[in-house]
Parts: structure tokens; sequence; C-alpha cells
């Protein structure tokens, strides 16, 4: 069965960028959201194995996705990207729970060695 | 308002994206400067007439304070003015955050050039970014002082600006823990408006 991956990003052409940087063979069924809100509600009916979050979005940013996803002990693997360069942007994300930080541009180099550490694509 | 000049949505969506990517270096290079942690924005984009422009400057910077702008030029086959605003306190901030005693009571001379040197950072790594995305390198002019502790919409005077229409692109850095807001806006004029347009088809072309 493929693997339900949400990629939530307001701009289009970051989504469409990130959504061409994913290995082509990987067996996946993609949903987009274009903010928080969204994202959370593809997230409960089941399309977010793996998440792809963007920090800076208007109406529910990243940061409230995951303090969402971490005070209701929801479950899916978050891979921040971003174009926030700070060190502090990203042990944010991980004390909130996310698996990874990847800076924009994205690219498939910079996607790869993560899904592969978590086993998400072989 | 011509319709050339309106960007289309694909054009709106990939000009505010390269100027997120282009905030990202500048809010990291600001973080640096400052030792301390820069919240981002989400960039706003808008077309503006230039005798509105005190008005929409007014309503992106949301404050009735007196502000304080160092205005810089920039160009290549696309040109325009990136203006930093500071808020009232910002200076104040400015100079604490960079590690000066209170008791060095700065002179105005230390202070604006402080500002200027700020604004410099940002301008540098925000906008080279943005148009280093759209394979293009800037020269800047040196950056100057447009205000001090004036009312936002004096900042830009009709009369200082030999355009009709600009396209008005805006970012802002604060600091969660400190009374500091920077913004960052760039104006372009008509005929840039067209070039940059031109330069995002070619660069959403290239995806």
């Amino acid at each position: 069965m493929p693997l339900p991956v949400l990629v939530v990003d307001d701009s289009a052409m970051a989504r469409k960028m990130l959504i061409k940087s994913l290995p082509a063979s990987w067996d996946v069924d993609i949903s987009q959201a274009e903010n928080g809100i969204q994202a959370l509600e593809q997230y409960r009916a089941g399309k977010a194995a793996v998440m792809f979050l963007d920090l800076t979005m208007p109406d529910m940013d990243g940061y409230q996705v995951l303090e969402t996803l971490r005070r209701e002990e929801l479950n899916t693997f978050v891979i921040v990207v971003s174009a926030d360069l700070q060190p502090k942007a990203q042990e944010r994300v991980r004390a909130l729970g996310a698996i990874a930080f990847v800076t924009k541009p994205v690219t498939p180099e910079k996607l790869l060695p993560i899904l592969k550490e978590y086993g998400l694509y072989e | 308002m011509n319709e050339d000049l309106c960007l289309s949505e694909d054009q709106r969506d990939a000009l505010q994206e390269v100027a997120n990517i282009g905030m990202g270096q500048a809010g990291s290079a600001l973080a640096r400067l400052l030792d301390t942690f820069v919240a981002l924005s989400v960039p706003r984009i808008q077309l503006v007439r230039v005798t509105e422009l005190g008005k929409a400057l007014a309503d992106m910077v949301g404050s009735s304070c007196p502000v304080t702008a160092v205005r810089q030029s920039f160009q290549c086959d696309i040109r325009g003015e990136a203006i930093v605003i500071y808020g009232q306190e910002g200076t104040n901030q400015l100079w604490d955050l960079m590690g000066y005693e209170p008791a060095d009571e700065p002179d105005a001379a230390a202070e604006r050039e402080l500002l200027v040197d700020v604004a410099n950072v940002l301008v540098g790594a925000c906008i080279c970014n943005v148009f280093e995305q759209l394979g293009r390198s800037l020269s800047f002019s040196r950056p100057t002082v447009i205000g001090e502790n004036v009312p936002v919409e004096y900042l830009m005077q009709p009369s200082a600006l030999p355009w009709k229409v600009a396209l008005l692109v805006e970012v802002n850095f604060s600091l969660r823990d400190r009374q500091f807001t920077s913004h960052l806006l760039t104006l372009m004029p008509e005929d840039s408006i067209r070039q940059m347009k031109r330069a995002l088809d070619h660069f959403l072309a290239s995806l």
C-alpha cells in the first residue's frame, strides 16, 4: 500500500519543488496543504504518515502544527522544510518532535539520507 | 493601473517563495550579528500607485510611532529601492544587543552608523539572495538614512520617486523577547516589474 505523504507549504511552487525532489520510485500517496489548519485536517483524515512541513505560513504556522501534534500525542514523521537557517530554529523543531530539518531550496540530495535513515525509503 | 503590471498567481507565488528564502538568509545573518533568535514573517507583495505608497507603507509597518529608515538602491536589468524601517525603540534595542554598555551613551553619528550597518546586512543578504535565485547579480548604491523619527508616511514622498506604480515586497524580522521589529521593503518601478515578471516566468519554467 502506498505511504500517505503530506506536503505542507503556503507556496504552490515550494510544494512542487518538494514533490519533484522525492525519489521517483517511492511508493507514496501525496496530499497537499496550504497552512497548518489544513495540515491537521489532512493528518486526521489519515493522509500523513510522513509530513513535510514549512514553518512560516499564514493561518497556523509550522511551529503551531508541531505543538498541536505533540499536545494531542499524534504520531507522524515530521520533516521540517524551511528557509530559516538559524540553528535555534532547528533545535526548536526537534524539541517539538520533528525528525529532521531541511533548508530551502530543497533538493533530492538533502531528502534522501533522511528518508533512508528512518527506513521510510529503501 | 496597467493590466500588464499585475503578477499572475504563479508569478506572485514564486516571488513570495524566493523572498521567503532570501529572508531566511537575512534572518540568519541578523541572528549571528545580534546573537539572538529572529522570528521571520510571511513575505507580503502588493502593487501600489506611488501616490498611495505612504498609506501602503503605514499599513505594512502597522504603527503610528515615528520610524527611522535606511535606503539603498539596487540594480541589474531590474532596478529598485530597498528600504529598512526601524521602530522607535529599534536604535536603543540594537545598541544594547550589540553588547555596548548603556553607559556608552551613543552619539547621533554612532547610532546612525549602526542602523546603516544593520540595514546593509539585511539588504545584502536578502536581496542578493533573491536575485541570485533568479540568476542575477546586483550592484548597490551606498546606504543612506532617509528619515529619523518621522511618521512612516513621510518616508517616501511621491516626488522623491519618479514612478507611477511600484511593486512592493515586504518581509520583517522580530525578536520575540524584545520590542524590536525591522521591516525590509523593496520597491520596483514599472519597467522593472515587467522584467521581474519575465524573470519569474523563466525561473518557474526551469523548475
